[in-house]
């Protein structure tokens, strides 16, 4: 007998409204059924009647935890756009910026990871240690989540020297937080239990369904745009793509663990050969009728921005494909032949972020019954 | 005429229904209280349980149109009931408990698993897929852990020679704590990792999995209903403890310091407050094992732990 679990659209596995239809027999997982759209928030719309200096705020605002990636990938597309190009200084600084988002990310992930496999007291430890990050953060931007440090051509923040040397000694003891956990990852026995051979993608299913980011990474497909399509400052820092081969959960937080400890290496660098120099470019936002695509590795991925530029100070359209969104194709694969209990950290294991993912509506189609956004919800949004 | 009234003052006040009820939310209190302090963080404070349990019983009584109303309402009472009724056959305040009807370890194993069977029932009666899937997880739980929780207390029969719980203590007073024998250390070791799952805490919650199916069989019950069940399972967590603290640590003993006598009581409470706080460090340093891998575990590891104190109760001498 088969019954139906529903998760979602509110369930306190999920941290954002999505709905995840399962169904189940007895303990095993034998279909499931993603229906998407319910943190749509209409943002590509709103991008295209702002003005490009208004968008960067809202760009922001599509991702809590990488608002900076979003907005370093919009300002780029946009400098892009404008033909200028930011100083160097600026793109040193938005990449420690982001570096440090991706560390807060991933320590982030490792809590709510440790919270799905009902290890409360990891997932309280990790969210202390994510504090260290937070105020290096706060330290250059004055902001501990949303920097607002981007600004089309460059960054409106300075990093001053007199913050290096407590920047250094914070990443000091991220650092050796980060070791700690990479090795409690690798050594507890319950995690171990709970997380190896469990939601196996293989190589072959990353490459098909197109995984991004770490969810490709733990597959051994070594995918990292910012070693395969240097943006920024990234062409001239060092740092290795991590991959492991297992392409389980446990591979998966061992990337993100394993990124950890790169992206400090990587901020370490970055302020160390800190070039100097101003900060900002200043630029005419008049941008004539252009198109154009930048891409990041946000912390959960790939991050594509597309912008139309129509000749005023607004662009005519503004597409954003986050992580998330490439990566549910692959969730299918995962669950096949998994338990109920498995769910929580499977899923969170693409560490998905719902809120950034709908901006549009995705309709399920083949189980026949989906509900639809209507044709005339659709236009009275649209007006 | 008095009998009447000390079974009602026993069954209602101590160690019936208040005192238990009393002392096993003020463990639940502790045992937060000291969780938020291995997670680094404050917690809340000893006395939060109360305030929980008082405001459900402020709400509105609510019971899902789709349950079986009979049951899903009287199994958390039926529950209740029962863990107190264990609380009036352990020995609390002396070696010889409140009910000195003829009662031994078998009653006391029997009613120990009428809340589980309760909680199942409320959970397939609540009529949501939570509830259903709870109360599946928690039968096969109560088949893994049952066993190794009965083979332990043989293996403590085996040894004392006798099946009645204040001879078991009685033997304790006389010829030294059953801790201290090293043939029933791995029946000890077995018995706390049975208490955890029968009280569902990390690494065995898994009937009522926040992240999995969120409450399990508890998750259409709310107010009074929820509040009854809360004080079952803090009373159960009490009972269990003592139960461990009857069985190898010598039960209440009652001393005299300085011409003062310090009355039993005193002496379980700090036996079962040690009990539960082993529980609650076992719970706060691992993660949820999956229903499968409990149940292997179980009838793996533990049952051999239990099997071995058994083998060399019988066979060393």
């Amino acid at each position: 007998m088969t019954f139906v679990v529903p998760v979602g659209p509110q369930h306190p596995m999920l941290k954002e409204p999505e709905f995840f239809r399962f169904e189940v027999k007895g303990e095993e997982i034998v279909g499931v059924d993603i229906r998407l759209g319910y943190a749509h928030r209409g943002i590509e719309e709103a991008l295209s009647r702002r003005s490009y200096k208004h968008n960067v705020y809202l760009c922001e605002r599509i991702c809590g935890i990488c608002n900076v990636v979003h907005s370093t990938t919009y300002c780029q597309t946009v400098e892009q756009l404008a033909g200028v190009e930011p100083p160097e200084r600026a793109k040193y600084i938005r990449a420690i910026l982001m570096e440090l988002e991706r560390i807060h990310s991933h320590l982030l992930w490792l809590g709510v990871a440790a919270h799905q496999i009902g290890f409360n007291t990891l997932f309280m430890l990790a969210w202390r240690d994510r504090e260290y990050v937070m105020d290096l953060r706060e330290l250059i931007s004055g902001g501990r989540v949303h920097s607002a440090m981007n600004t089309i051509g460059g960054v409106r923040r300075d990093v001053r020297s007199e913050h290096v040397p407590t920047m250094l000694r914070g990443l000091d003891k991220l650092e050796q937080s980060a070791r700690y956990y990479t090795d409690l990852w690798g050594s507890d026995r319950t995690i171990l239990a709970r997380c190896t051979n469990v939601g196996v993608l293989s190589k072959d299913d990353a490459i098909k369904f197109c995984a991004v980011g770490p969810l490709a990474r733990a597959s051994d497909v070594k995918v990292d745009i910012r070693k395969d399509d240097p943006y920024g400052a990234y062409g001239a820092l060092s740092f290795n793509v991590i991959t492991e081969q297992e392409g389980d959960v446990w591979a998966k937080g061992m990337v993100r663990l394993r990124e950890i400890l790169e992206s400090i290496k990587i901020v370490r660098q970055a302020l160390k050969e800190l070039p100097s120099g101003p900060v900002r470019t200043p630029v005419e936002l008049k941008i004539p009728p252009n198109e154009t695509v930048e891409r990041t590795e946000a912390p959960r991925g790939e991050l594509i921005y597309y912008i139309r530029s129509n000749g005023t100070d607004t662009p005519e359209r503004v597409r954003v494909r986050t992580p998330t969104y490439g990566n549910f194709a692959s969730m299918k694969s995962m669950f096949a032949g998994g338990t109920v209990a498995e769910i929580p950290i499977v899923m969170w294991s693409i560490d998905p972020c719902f809120g950034c993912n709908d901006r549009i509506t995705l309709v399920d189609s083949h189980t026949g019954k989906a509900r639809v956004v209507s044709f005339d919800e659709l236009r009275r949004w649209k007006k | 005429m008095m009998e009447v009234l000390s079974f009602f003052f026993n069954s209602l006040v101590f160690p019936g229904l208040l005192f238990a009820s009393l002392i096993g939310l003020l463990y639940a209190g502790i045992d937060r209280k000291v969780t938020g302090h291995m997670q680094h963080r404050i917690g809340p404070p000893i006395w939060q349980e109360y305030l929980d349990v008082g405001k459900l019983m402020g709400k509105e009584d609510i019971t899902p149109s789709a349950a079986q109303s009979l049951v899903f309402n009287v199994a958390p009472l039926i529950a209740l009931g029962a863990v107190t009724t264990v609380m009036l056959l352990l020995p609390v305040n002396s070696a010889q408990p409140a009910l000195t009807a003829v009662a031994d370890l078998i009653v006391i194993i029997y009613l120990l698993n009428i809340p589980a069977i309760c909680l199942m029932l409320g959970g397939y009666s609540s009529g949501g897929p939570f509830g259903s899937v709870g109360a599946a997880r928690y039968v096969v739980q109560l088949f893994s852990y049952e066993f190794v929780f009965i083979l332990a207390i043989i293996a403590v029969i085996a040894r004392v020679g006798s099946l009645d719980l204040t001879a078991v203590v009685g033997y304790q007073a006389q010829r030294g704590w059953l801790i201290l024998d090293l043939r029933l250390i791995p029946a000890l070791i077995a018995m706390i990792i049975s208490a955890q799952g029968k009280l569902m805490r990390v690494p065995f919650d898994i009937p009522e999995a926040e992240t999995e199916i969120v409450h399990g069989a508890l998750t259409e019950y709310s107010g009074p209903k929820l509040a009854i069940w809360r004080i079952v399972y803090n009373i159960e967590t009490l009972v269990v403890a003592g139960f461990i603290a009857a069985l190898f640590l010598g039960g209440p003993v009652a001393y005299t310091i300085g011409g003062f006598q310090i009355p039993g009581v005193a002496d379980f409470l700090i036996k079962t407050l040690i009990i539960v706080l082993i529980t609650t460090i076992l719970r706060n340093i691992m993660a949820r094992l999956r229903i499968d891998q409990a149940l292997k575990f179980y009838w793996t590891f533990a049952a051999f732990l239990a099997v071995l104190s058994l083998m060399l109760v019988l066979v060393v001498p």
